[in-house]
């Protein structure tokens, strides 16, 4: 990569100023960066998707193996790079596991004879061959990310680009996936390019870290140098700090759940005998891995469902945070988004936009920002509600370190206003704010509290 | 059966619902339909069934005062600019119901198709034309993706404590419906180039082996679509 620079059609400001680096066989290097920064920019130029599918203003050059961006459509790139993006539900073709899999492969011109073989392979290398045959709107989201990132070892790049892969998924499959990919580049000597904001647990298999900042490159050190670099630039990055404010110390209940039973239409039991209690000041944690229940049962504490079994009793007003920021896009304004919730109340908007750090952003459309953007703009539009009970579920995805630094001290600050219900992968986050911790285990077993 | 052969009964019963004058055979292509339909889960045939339901509806209130027939008057009305005197004949609501029903067979085809059929499958055996039938099996995928981001929606706003309820609660969501679909759209057609879609030498899967009840349906569907024309 040589000097590139990149405009998107309707911007001012470049989204990349000047980039330069170049990516050894077998390497895996770390791309991070606040949101907006560029990350997936220049994920989409090494795609060569910047410029041929996004357009705008591209100066500078771009080789994969051996192969000018400019001159190669993206399709004809693919199988020297493959690419896994943020949302695996955007990039599903198929219906089936099998046949999404097979998709790029096929594509690719890969002899009819192998594809099987090479599907099956793909699956197993992510731990995912008992989905063959299942359907994809059947699977969790992080069943969902396993077959999409199967898609992409199916390949068999030279290049692979991740763009926060492990967003969706719970820290021991998060763990296991970044094994994966160091696996992945020691034995077949695959270029890896791993877009992450969780920086701390993507050192650990990274050769060499990229900070990107308004476009350009900040850092571009081995995985040491760039570590100490973190340590005095940037902690945020590497350890989240132990708020300082004052702890709970007792207040009312506002929301009692007692030995709830759910079940969502004609499926398996979710929650089972399942308790919880949420007093004024308190910030409970709730924790566990993908599919265990976390968001049915926060969805039950916000009111926006009901138990089948068991009793639920909830005072004052509860606000809720769904995992997708996607959902918070429903006017064409960031301040009437936030608006919406706070009854027209522009004042409260205003205050929410900047507890997490949007400020300037009124005018902005929604969809125009970034996915950590995004993200910080739902939580805003939650926080206007001024809620009693507050509901969060997974607010730190896909938001960049200073972010949520910003997150836990707004938390533990606003904390006696309310109760607040964390459901989060996040067990940083959950040590540095949480008063007191839940686990769900699978099928909404109640393990600890 | 093979989804192929599937789909080519379906066309035909389609077709014939179509081109029958006699409500007798509509109604029993509709029902034989419906009755196909409810194999499907009850959660997913939802939106399909009620959308059958609303347009069938919709023909039949429409129908008799854009149509002007018969002499049986049931109700007079004033007179309407373009539209001209608003009446209703009892001819004009048989013919309205014959038209409602029509509909509801062929959208019941579409419902069967969409719910039953291995869409993948229909995919990977289309010998020609299959950018189209790509396009066809993406656009079918669109019904269940926009009711999940509906329900999507209406959980983030209900979480804020916004009325979604009522005619205007709902009319919130169209805009940020239609403008998800498009960004979905958007970020798929990427996803489809940068796995290689649309490049030149892609593998053709082996074409899969006709059984004798494909045979049979191919048959039948051919007899529908030509018998229909003397129903």
């Amino acid at each position: 990569m040589q000097d590139v620079c990149f405009t998107y059609g309707d911007e001012a400001h470049p989204a990349l100023a000047g980039v330069s680096m170049a990516i050894e066989p077998g390497e895996i290097v770390l791309l991070t960066g606040r949101s907006g920064s560029g990350k997936t920019t220049l994920i989409r130029a090494l795609a060569g998707l910047v410029p041929h599918f996004h357009g705008g203003r591209f100066g500078g050059r771009v080789d994969v193996g051996g192969l000018d961006t400019r001159l190669t459509r993206p399709s004809e790139l693919a199988g020297t790079v493959a690419t896994l993006f943020q949302d695996p539900e955007d990039q599903v073709v198929f219906g089936g596991v099998a046949a999404e899999v097979a998709f790029g492969i096929e594509n690719a011109g890969v002899p009819a004879e192998e594809i099987e073989s090479r599907v099956c392979r793909a699956l197993d290398e992510v731990g995912a061959v008992h989905l063959l045959e299942r359907k994809v709107a059947e699977l969790s989201g992080g069943e969902l990310q396993r077959v999409t990132l199967a898609s992409t070892f199916a390949l068999r790049p030279s290049l692979l680009l991740l763009d926060e892969p492990t967003a969706q998924l719970d820290p021991e499959a998060a763990a296991a996936l970044l094994r994966l990919v160091r696996r992945l580049a020691r034995e077949r000597g695959t270029a890896v390019v791993l877009s992450e904001q969780r920086v701390a647990r993507a050192l650990d298999v990274c050769d060499r870290v990229i900070v990107l900042e308004r476009g350009g490159v900040v850092i571009d050190e081995p995985r040491e140098r760039a570590r100490r670099w973190f340590q005095g630039a940037r902690p945020a990055c590497l350890a989240l700090a132990r708020t300082t404010q004052a702890r709970y110390v007792g207040g009312d209940t506002l929301c009692r759940l007692d030995a709830v039973d759910f079940a969502y239409a004609s499926g398996p039991p979710v929650l089972a005998a399942s308790s919880l209690e949420l007093r004024r000041g308190e910030i409970v944690a709730l924790t566990g891995p993908n599919g265990s229940g976390k968001s049915t049962l926060a969805k039950l504490a916000a009111g926006l469902l009901e138990p089948l079994r068991g009793t639920a009793w909830r005072s004052g007003r509860a606000s809720y945070l769904s995992q997708d920021p996607g959902r918070y896009l429903a006017r064409e304004r960031c301040d009437e988004e936030v608006e919406l919730g706070a009854r027209g109340d522009s004042g409260a908007a205003a205050r929410a936009l900047e507890a997490v750090g949007l400020s300037g952003y009124e005018a902005r459309h929604p969809r125009d920002l970034s996915s950590g953007e995004r993200e910080r703009l739902a939580l805003a539009a939650v926080l206007a509600t001024e809620p009693d009970v507050l509901v969060l579920d997974e607010p730190t995805r896909g938001v960049d370190p200073e972010a949520r630094q910003r997150l836990a001290a707004l938390l533990r600050r606003q904390a006696g206003q309310r109760a607040t219900l964390l459901v989060t992968h996040d067990l940083e986050l959950v040590e540095a704010v949480a008063d007191c911790s839940v686990t769900l285990e699978a099928a909404g077993e109640l393990l600890a509290a | 059966m093979r989804p192929a052969a599937a789909l080519a009964l379906l066309s035909a019963l389609a077709a014939a619902a179509l081109l029958a004058d006699r409500w007798q055979v509509v109604a029993a292509i509709a029902a034989a339909l419906l009755g196909v339909c409810l194999r499907a889960p009850a959660a997913r045939r939802r939106p399909y069934l009620l959308g059958c339901a609303l347009t069938a509806g919709a023909v039949l209130l429409i129908t008799p005062f854009v149509v002007v027939e018969g002499v049986n008057v049931l109700w007079s009305g004033p007179v309407v600019p373009v539209l001209g005197q608003l009446d209703v004949t009892s001819e004009e609501l048989a013919a309205a119901a014959f038209q409602a029903l029509r509909l509801s067979a062929v959208t019941l085809a579409f419902a069967v198709y969409a719910l039953l059929l291995d869409h993948d499958e229909l995919l990977r055996s289309a010998r020609f034309a299959r950018r189209s039938a790509l396009v066809v099996a993406l656009a079918t995928r669109l019904v269940p993706t926009l009711e999940r981001d509906a329900a999507g929606l209406v959980e983030a706003l209900r979480g804020r404590g916004v009325d979604v309820g009522g005619v205007r609660g709902r009319a919130r969501l169209v805009s940020p419906l239609v403008s998800g679909s498009l960004e979905r759209a958007l970020n798929l057609a990427e996803a489809m180039e940068a796995r290689g879609y649309g490049r030149g030498g892609a593998t053709r899967p082996p074409a899969l082996r006709w059984r004798a009840l494909d045979r049979g349906a191919l048959a039948a569907a051919a007899i529908v679509a030509v018998g229909a024309l003397w129903l």
